[in-house]
């Protein structure tokens, strides 16, 4: 995939591993000096520089851009000590046993009036998630389970949080854990991250040793683990039952639902999945309160959250944003803009690989939160926005995208093991416009059913992108096939 | 699934609607089922109702309403209140759908392909498919896989519905079979080739929603439109499963389970599916007599029956009988009539059962007292000399159910064999027995804890009576301590073969110890083949008459040959290990010149003037309702309770049996499938043999 | 006149009655055949069978055979001989007593058939006996 990017250690590289091919040939690899400004100081050098998309925005309050007093994650871009130390510095396990003691109805309190939703992509309220826990015990133990497996090609937010603020997280396993009265943490992360896992091993360790975990964890008498566990590199464990099934050691398959992972979890116990994002600013928002939280993005899209800009733009990001910044500020502010000007923009997949993509004119008045983009029939998902200009051969993207969910699918139920090769199928001739326009109507009819048909989400994730296409560049597909059938005929006769 | 009998408050039904047709359902019902009540079918692949959910072919979705997206009916328990539509435009289209995708990749290859006819994914494309296709691409291809001689793989047929997969590692017990691969590479399979390895494979076969695991033998055999099917009894072993023996123009071309919740469920083992080829090989055709060159010579019924007949009459009365394991009820009364009018008195089983005292008076001293779906109710079996696996395995699937969803604990006095499930092993030594009865055994507080335990005594143990005594004041023991106390019965005689626990109502002998301390001057073999009796133990004047429908150790010892029916070509009685009498249904007629066993019995009591009093086949069951009431009480258990009685007359027992180890003959699925004349002859099950001893031999297979 | 009192029927039964040998040997042919009928004999073939016209008789009773003697009642059509069978049926009007038919090295002689004879032919089954019978093992 093309790289949407990137030297290691550069801040807008896009972390999926999985090489996302925008167009031809078109590596992305300007890679100027630029991108090494961060996008915090270039929103100081030029401040108000998209105040024109704000207005068309129909709102008298302007979201974004984002207070630095108002960061949670103030070392995402690694340039202070990502350990015990600096992490205390930073203000991490400040007052955490203070937390834990204030007790479980507080903390669920916290997060609930926060309007903390998910941040793995589902958007389901966290606070609620949290306290469907809350039942009385039947001698089985609970755990909490950190979705640490970010394999959306696009999304590179989970990656630095740990990283470069590996604290947080297990700071924010503590405090999540005492709230759903979880006897210990798996963090289920990434085979592939071999360097974050190492300082997320390390963290943990430091956590044990500085006794912020195991017995007694922060003095505060609350008995707490944590325990990392490294997939092996299946997308699909990234999705929470076949999460717990990798955890347990079987085949990373998709549970069926009901009973959901609040009453069978992993080891069959009760369990709560939650993103790394989710879990991480748990413990600021319990420091800071959850009104705070909430006072930031529109209301029931509350919050920061981290934005990764990757693809078409001039510096290629991740970033730190109030929730509901309209996207054509988001990319104009930290990405230094799209290559080759706004105009130039062809389609933006705002939420990682499975959201549909939207086209320019869509992306005008597009907002960054879950329901804006809803709105726009599209998904924040993980708010990983891929911003494609009109280099892009957008049926080839689209047709690698369908490549990736086919090999990801886990093969377990029909429409998503069938369906989504069939449509890797058609996809492949459409990109050579090698179809029938009739067929168009029958790609969308097979992505309509695998939408909704299948045991886990994958299924959905593989089809929006095709009805995404279909929805905005139809006339691109039908052009592609009369072209191809008119030089099929010319070299025939 | 699971037979639940502790039943505290009955929990409060709820009321459902399935199109718009209201039906109250227990809590916890999935929505599949609840239609179900309601008499509306959904259709699936991947349900079985013996097999655990897996919810993946997504065939059964249906609408709820207020629901955005269809729910798999297999999975989703029902809410009160819902209203499911089973017809209606989402449901319709989700099938369709479904359909659809099963089909993009499923070979076209009905027409060669021996599922055709009895297809499920046939009949419901038929039903819930569209008419046309879209799809224009390549189809996917896999390669077929060797997984022994009985199943033949078509693995591109293969939908991915697990069933296979859960039956192995559920039912069945060996986990050979699963998935590899992920997406449109998936596939099942064994990973390394290897064979399936289990006494029940052939279940799969049925199993199988589309024609990736048919049955080698019978592959390109016949159509399922042209078989005439008869609903049958198998006698392979004495579980008395039900079978259906599918048969054309007189020959068995394949036999297939038939369902009875209380014996086989609907499963079949190996043997009783597979060795039915063995009817046509091997076959006595025609009556023979030995000639005065020593060789046996065809010849017509009238020769034969005189040579029989002037020989039994020159007897005068020194005349005895053996039966095989597969003699019908009927067979044995007439026999049993005939030798005793003749003045015979030794009429003997070939299979032995130790005579605790009691003699064969009492039936509980030889039954399955618990029944075979009884064990799903026990808590605790303690096998003894026996290995249920290979002697009866559809008991052991029970016993292995059981185990499974109720928590039922196993232990095993006699070799450490692989049951499928855990197993505790006592040791094989006789002297545990002992222990146990004197309470110095560390096993014994399990025992007294047990509320509902098994003693299941096999083969072995019968050529020692004081085991078996001493086996029978330890259940009796352990009984005062159960839950019902009298009513729960503990007491378990596991039999081998079919028709031991008729001939042991009808008054056989167990054993042929009788015969070799008084070999009788002309002797009448009923289908026994086993070689319990060989010429050396019988003075040379001896007249053998070997009645029975295969040539093997009997009539090869035989003067007189009479070519007798086998099981699937004669109406027959026979009871099973726990009492249960069941009719066979003749589904051919005899091969040649052969006949019904009674009828030949029947007319050869004619020729030596004590003619039977019955002409047909009513008066005959009336006769043995006589004797044996239970006999003809057909699908019916007839319970045994004088387990007291038998305690008490076991504690005379003093003759020692010989040897203090106890073994089991059947250890290894090898020496499973030939175990009688039938299956001696045939020829898959020779495969059967050859492929597992090769099995064994592959390195990259673990040893079980 | 004879034809007129029917005399000549008289004279043609006793010219039957001659050519046939007699009355004992007329009735025998009677009982044999069914038929005494009056023709001139054409010839003769190897079997000793013999062959008859007489062209006043209607076509296709015109010409006769009558079998060998010895074969006495047990007598076929198949009895033909192939160079007879021509004339037999009106092929040629030439019996092979006047143009003798050519002799090839090849010929065989000519057989009857020998449909519900022991020699009779007896298509035997290809397929497999559904039952594979036991074969008592030879002692020694």
């Amino acid at each position: 995939m093309a790289a949407l990017v990137g030297k290691n250690g550069n801040p807008g590289q896009c972390l999926s591993g999985r090489r996302l091919l925008l167009a031809d040939g078109c590596e992305w690899s300007i890679m100027s000096a630029l991108s090494r400004i961060t996008p915090v100081l270039r929103g100081s050098i030029n401040p108000g520089a998209s105040s024109a998309v704000v207005k068309r925005y129909n709102s008298n309050k302007v979201y974004g851009p984002l207070a630095d007093e108002d960061r949670i994650f103030t070392n995402l871009y690694g340039r202070h000590d990502w350990r015990l130390k600096g992490a205390m510095n930073r203000g991490d396990w400040y007052k955490t046993k203070e937390i834990i003691i204030k007790g479980v109805d507080w903390i669920l309190g916290e997060i609930k009036s926060s309007g903390l939703r998910g941040r793995g992509g589902a958007g389901f309220p966290t606070g609620m998630k949290w306290s469907f826990m809350n039942k009385p015990s039947d001698g089985r133990p609970k755990y909490l389970v950190v979705n640490a497996d970010e394999g959306e090609p696009g999304t590179c937010k989970d990656r630095e949080i740990m990283r470069h603020d590996p604290h947080k997280l297990v700071e924010g396993c503590l405090v999540a854990g005492v709230a759903m009265g979880a006897r210990a943490a798996y963090i289920y992360i990434r085979g592939e991250f071999y360097n974050e896992a190492s300082n997320m091993q390390v963290a943990i360790n430091e956590a044990y040793k500085a006794g912020f975990l195991g017995k007694n964890a922060c003095d505060s008498g609350y008995d707490f683990d944590v325990f990392m566990h490294r997939g092996a590199g299946a997308y699909i464990c990234g999705e929470e039952t076949a999460l717990i099934e990798s955890l347990e050691g079987k085949q990373g398959k998709p549970r069926l639902k009901p009973p959901f992972p609040a009453d069978v979890g992993v080891f069959g116990c009760p369990t709560t999945v939650a993103n790394v994002e989710t879990v991480a600013v748990a413990p600021t928002i319990c420091r800071r309160g959850g009104p705070w939280f909430a006072g930031l993005g529109r209301t029931r899209n509350s919050g920061t959250k981290l934005f990764n800009i990757s693809g078409h733009v001039n510096n290629p990001c991740t970033v730190e944003e109030e929730m509901s910044v309209p996207l054509r500020e988001l990319i104009e502010r930290h990405a230094g803009g799209v290559t080759g000007g706004w105009e130039n923009l062809l389609g933006v997949i705002p939420g990682g690989s499975s959201t549909p993509i939207i086209p320019r004119n869509v992306c005008e008045e597009a907002v960054m939160d879950f329901d804006g983009l809803v709105a726009c029939q599209t998904s924040l998902g993980t708010a990983a926005v891929i911003v494609m200009n009109k280099q892009t051969d957008v049926v080839k993207a689209i047709a690698r995208l369908i490549e990736f969910y086919k090999h990801e699918s886990c093969g377990q139920c029909t429409p998503c093991r069938e369906g989504v090769g069939w449509m890797f199928k058609i996809m492949n001739r459409f990109v050579k416009g090698d179809a029938q326009p009739e067929e168009i109507d029958a790609l969308w009819e097979v992505s309509k059913q695998i939408e909704g048909h299948t045991i886990c989400a994958l299924g959905d994730g593989a089809a929006w992108p095709v009805q995404g296409l279909i929805r905005h560049f139809r006339p691109v597909l039908e052009e592609r096939m009369a072209t191809f059938a008119a030089t099929k005929k010319a070299v025939a006769n | 699934m699971v037979t639940t009998t502790t039943t505290t408050t009955a929990p409060e039904k709820i009321e459902v609607f399935i199109d718009d047709q209201p039906v109250m359902v227990e809590p916890g019902t999935t929505v599949l089922q609840a239609a179900a009540q309601a008499g509306v079918e959904i259709p699936r692949f991947c349900y079985h109702e013996r097999l655990s959910v897996a919810g993946n072919c997504r065939m059964c979705l249906v609408e709820v309403e207020k629901s955005v997206k269809p729910v798999a009916a297999c999975a989703m328990p029902v809410m009160k209140g819902w209203r499911v539509k089973t017809n209606s435009d989402m449901t319709r289209k989700a099938r369709e759908g479904v359909m659809e995708f099963l089909l993009i990749n499923h070979p076209l290859d009905c027409p060669i392909c021996d599922q055709g006819g009895e297809c499920d994914l046939q009949d419901q494309s038929m039903t819930f498919g569209t008419d046309r296709s879209r799809f224009l691409d390549q189809k996917r291809a896999v390669e077929d896989k060797n997984i022994g001689p009985l199943i033949k793989t078509i693995m591109t047929r293969c939908i991915h519905c697990t069933r296979c997969v859960r039956f192995g590692s559920e039912v069945a017990g060996v986990e050979d079979l699963g998935t590899t691969g992920r997406g449109s590479d998936m596939q099942i399979g064994t990973y390394v080739e290897k064979m399936f390895t289990s006494e029940l494979s052939g279940n799969v076969i049925d199993l199988c929603p589309v024609g990736a695991l048919t049955s080698k033998p019978y592959a390109f055999t016949a159509r399922p439109w042209e078989i005439r099917r008869t609903d049958s009894v198998d006698v392979m072993d004495a579980v008395g499963s039900n079978i259906v023996v599918n048969h054309r123009t007189g020959e068995v071309l394949r036999i297939l389970p038939k369902t009875n919740e209380e014996i086989n469920e609907e499963w079949l083992s190996d043997k009783s599916r597979f060795a039915c080829d063995g009817l046509k090989r091997q076959r006595l055709v025609q009556p023979m007599v030995k000639g005065t060159d020593g060789e046996l010579q065809p010849c017509q019924w009238e020769d034969a029956l005189v040579v029989a007949a002037k020989a039994l009459k020159a007897a005068n009365g020194s005349v005895a009988a053996i039966i095989g394991g597969l003699a019908d009820g009927e067979s044995l009364m007439a026999l049993k009539d005939m030798v005793n009018q003749l003045g015979g008195e030794d009429l003997c089983t070939e299979e032995v059962l130790a005579d605790a005292g009691t003699g064969t008076d009492l039936r509980s001293s030889y039954l399955l007292n618990t029944t075979i779906a009884g064990v799903e109710e026990a808590d605790l079996v303690v096998f003894v000399g026996t290995n249920p696996r290979f002697e009866a395995p559809l008991f052991n699937a029970r016993v292995r159910k059981a185990w499974l969803y109720n928590e039922l604990d196993a232990a095993m006095i006699g070799p450490d064999v692989n049951l499928t499930y855990d197993c505790e092993h006592l040791g094989n030594d006789s002297a545990v027995i002992g222990q146990l009865l004197d309470g110095t055994h560390p096993f014994c507080q399990r025992l007294s804890a047990a509320k509902r335990p098994m003693i299941v005594v096999g083969s072995t143990v019968y050529s020692q009576p004081d085991l078996l005594a001493q086996l029978m004041q330890l259940a009796q023991k352990v009984r005062s301590g159960c839950e019902e106390g009298g009513e729960w019965r503990v007491l378990n005689i596991l039999q081998r073969q079919a028709s031991q626990v008729a001939a042991l109502d009808l008054g056989y002998t167990p054993g042929v110890a009788a015969i070799r301390e008084n070999p009788p001057k002309v002797l009448f073999l009923l289908g026994a083949d086993e070689g319990t009796i060989s010429r050396d133990d019988l003075p040379k004047d001896t007249l053998v008459i070997y009645q029975g429908h295969h040539g093997d150790v009997g009539a090869n010892m035989a003067d007189v040959v009479l070519p007798g029916a086998a099981y699937t070509e004669k109406p027959g009685t026979y009871v099973n290990m726990e009492g249960r009498a069941q009719q066979a249904v003749q589904a051919l007629t005899p091969p040649g010149q052969a006949r019904h066993d009674w009828k030949i019995i029947r007319a050869l009591s004619e020729i030596v003037d004590v003619q039977l009093p019955y002409d047909n086949l009513k008066e005959l069951r009336t006769r043995m309702e006589q004797v044996a009431p239970n006999l003809t009480r057909y699908g019916h258990v007839e319970e045994a309770n004088y387990f007291a009685q038998a305690t008490t007359l076991a504690k005379l027992v003093s003759d020692k049996g010989t040897g203090s180890v106890i073994d089991v003959p059947q250890k290894q699925l090898a020496d499973f499938y030939m175990t009688n004349a039938i299956t001696r002859a045939s020829p898959t099950m020779a495969k059967c043999i050859v492929a597992v001893k090769k099995e064994a031999a592959n390195k990259f297979v673990d040893p079980k | 006149m004879a034809t007129y009192f029917g005399l000549d029927k008289f004279v043609k039964l006793f010219r039957i009655l001659r050519n046939h040998g007699g009355i004992r040997a007329s009735l025998y042919q009677l009982y044999r055949v069914d038929d005494l009928k009056d023709g001139v004999l054409v010839g003769e073939d190897v079997h000793g069978n013999k062959y008859y016209e007489n062209p006043n008789l209607t076509l296709g009773r015109n010409r006769w055979v009558i079998y060998s003697p010895s074969v006495g009642t047990d007598y076929d059509g198949s009895m033909i001989p192939a160079e007879w069978f021509g004339w037999m049926h009106h092929k040629t009007d030439l019996p092979p007593t006047e143009i003798a038919p050519t002799a090839y090295a090849w010929q065989s002689g000519h057989e009857e058939n020998t449909t519900g004879t022991d020699r009779a032919f007896m298509p035997y089954t290809t397929t497999k006996p559904k039952i594979e019978a036991w074969v008592p093992p030879k002692k020694l």
